[in-house]
């Protein structure tokens, strides 16, 4: 019995160790985040010298960094926000309409899930100059609506099905109906799969990179923490230690959320991928 | 009267709760759809006002005379085979591995995740510079061959190093996949094969592996549609280099569009990529469901 203990211990020790091999590129940005040109040139696995924060002052100001992060919070907010009213309630409706212009409708607002991005790209950007939605934090987070209401619909269609219709019937004999039946008796019940869209948006608009590029990387002033990193980086090219400190400062709101929501995220992703 | 007045009322209402919806992917989707469709019947290069009608002669050159589209389909169709293996092997594994009842089981599911919260284009920065500059240092210090190489600079190591960045990336999304499929065995039915006398490798060919046929079916599905599409790690990691080998479909597209301002070109291009992903998808979909029906 005890070799079998010492056995697992060892798995244990293992598979720890081999999870922190898994991490150690991270480790190496955020150590050489805190290094002078010099040190990083001289050796990068070295820690460094003096736990100095010189870099990131100067990245902060440089890059503006209250400011990208403020635009990918309104950028991701409001992308969100749409997200989920526009698919949730015609989710709803959809899903409780029997009928032929129903089944269409649902079937257009879930086919664009296979149209991929790249195939599009030029002319969605058109399509944003058109409507003045282009080069602007918030035509960017609108048009995330769109995006993301695919995915949304095909998930919320399905779990509607599940809420009994009874309680929209004993909602309306209280005088309920249209959108304050939705929202005081139904919304509230979708609370599960709510969670499971908003962490997978939230993960995906954050991080989005391609559709920022082509809509928002005009000015210093509309862009987003990837971009800024993306075009901080090809600027200092050999500059690692800047380039480190600002993909340190992209990721770390990313990572300290995953800290304190893991269970939740790691669920949410899970229910996303199981029902998509 | 009454009647119809509620009826008027129901769709109104209908129209009230759907409309919004239509709107937005109408803009997202549908328009620049119909205007790749339309664009990719034109020779343009979004300067002149009017787009030249040319009919199929974009699409006639591509196939017969593009080496760039043809190395880049070559390109994303090796990645895409070589991904979805990989990775859903390893995931597999390691899944494995933390559903025996590990104490640090928690730590070791959030370690493997974390790579895969963070954006592709950094993730593909951070590995350049472990690459170009880590690799020398570590060379300096373990005397080891494998950290001399030129992991961006020959064609071949550097189809590996985008390949394994993308599996470092992401692994950790199949690996909660594994997981919470591995958690629906049921324990009796592993038990009941232990007391059969069944060794570990056969417990789960013929127990574990055919209850994990749901999540395999999500996880290849993901690993499918993501590896076609791969653009922004190649972006940060190699730039399509050294001499041009690492250019993935989707990254042709954004260069012939955007850096050689081949508008219809491009578009024509990107039209192939989109029947491409409909056709996989659709066979996908139609294998999986009968395979369903059949289990």
């Amino acid at each position: 019995m005890s070799t079998r203990k010492t056995g697992r211990l060892l798995g244990e020790i293992v598979m720890i160790l081999l999870s922190l091999l898994f991490l150690y590129p991270l480790f190496l940005a955020v150590i050489n985040s805190m290094k002078s040109f010099q040190e990083v040139m001289t050796d990068v696995i070295a820690l460094p010298k003096k736990l100095t924060f010189a870099n990131y002052s100067y990245v902060w100001e440089f890059i503006n960094y209250p400011r990208l992060f403020l635009n990918n919070t309104v950028i991701t907010v409001l992308g969100l926000a749409g997200i989920i009213l526009v698919s949730s309630i015609a989710a709803y409706k959809l899903s409780r309409t029997k009928s032929r212009s129903s089944a269409i409708i649902y079937f257009i607002c879930i086919m664009p899930m296979l149209i991929p991005f790249q195939s599009i790209m030029l002319t969605v950007l058109k399509t944003a100059r058109y409507l003045h939605l282009s080069d602007s934090t918030w035509g960017l987070g609108l048009l995330y609506w769109g995006f993301g209401a695919p995915l949304a619909v095909f998930i919320y269609h399905g779990f509607v099905k599940g809420i009994p219709k009874e309680l929209d019937e004993s909602a309306m004999i209280d005088g309920a109906s249209g959108f304050r039946l939705f929202f005081s008796v139904i919304f509230p019940l979708l609370k599960s799969v709510t969670t499971t869209i908003v962490i997978i948006d939230v993960m995906w608009i954050w991080n989005d990179f391609l559709l920022p590029l082509l809509m928002v990387n005009g000015s210093p002033s509309t862009k987003t923490l990837t971009l800024a990193a993306y075009t901080f980086v090809g600027q200092y090219t050999s500059d690692w230690q800047y380039a480190m400190t600002a993909m340190v400062m992209a990721v770390l709101p990313s990572i300290v959320v995953f800290i304190f929501l893991q269970k939740y995220i790691v669920k949410g992703v899970v229910a996303g991928a199981v029902k998509g | 009267m009454s009647k119809l007045k509620r009826k008027l009322g129901a769709k109104i209402e209908f129209g009230l709760f759907t409309v919004p919806v239509l709107l937005c992917v109408a803009i997202a989707f549908y328009i620049p759809f119909a205007m790749t469709v339309r664009y990719s019947l034109t020779k343009w290069n979004g300067i002149s006002k009017h787009p030249k009608f040319i009919g199929l002669d974009n699409f006639k050159q591509i196939f017969t005379g593009d080496a760039n589209f043809a190395n880049s389909a070559w390109f994303t169709i090796k990645y895409a085979v070589l991904y979805i293996v990989l990775i859903n092997v390893l995931a597999i594994l390691l899944a494995l591995i933390l559903d025996a009842k590990l104490k640090s089981k928690t730590w070791l599911r959030a370690a493997f995740f974390i790579p895969y919260i963070l954006s592709l284009v950094i993730v593909g920065f951070i590995w350049k510079f472990i690459f170009m500059q880590g690799f020398e240092s570590l060379a300096d210090s373990t005397g080891w061959g494998i950290f001399k190489l030129s992991w961006l600079g020959e064609p071949g190591l550097a189809f590996i190093s985008v390949l394994g960045v993308s599996i470092w990336q992401s692994i950790g999304f199949y690996l909660v996949i594994y997981i919470a499929g591995l958690q629906s065995v049921p324990d009796d039915l592993k038990e009941a094969a232990v007391v059969d006398g069944a060794g570990p490798i056969r417990r789960f060919f013929s127990v574990t592996l055919p209850l994990l046929a749901p999540s395999i079916t999500i996880a290849v599905f993901m690993a499918l549609t993501n590896s076609i599409k791969v653009f922004d790690v190649i972006l940060s990691l190699t730039g399509g280099g050294p001499g041009g080998t690492t250019y993935s479909i989707a990254y042709d597209i954004y260069r012939d569009t955007f850096q050689n301002n081949l508008y219809g070109y491009g578009t024509a291009k990107a039209l192939i990529l989109f029947v491409a992903v409909l056709v996989i998808t659709v066979v996908q979909l139609t294998i999986f469901k009968r395979r369903e029906v059949e289990g």
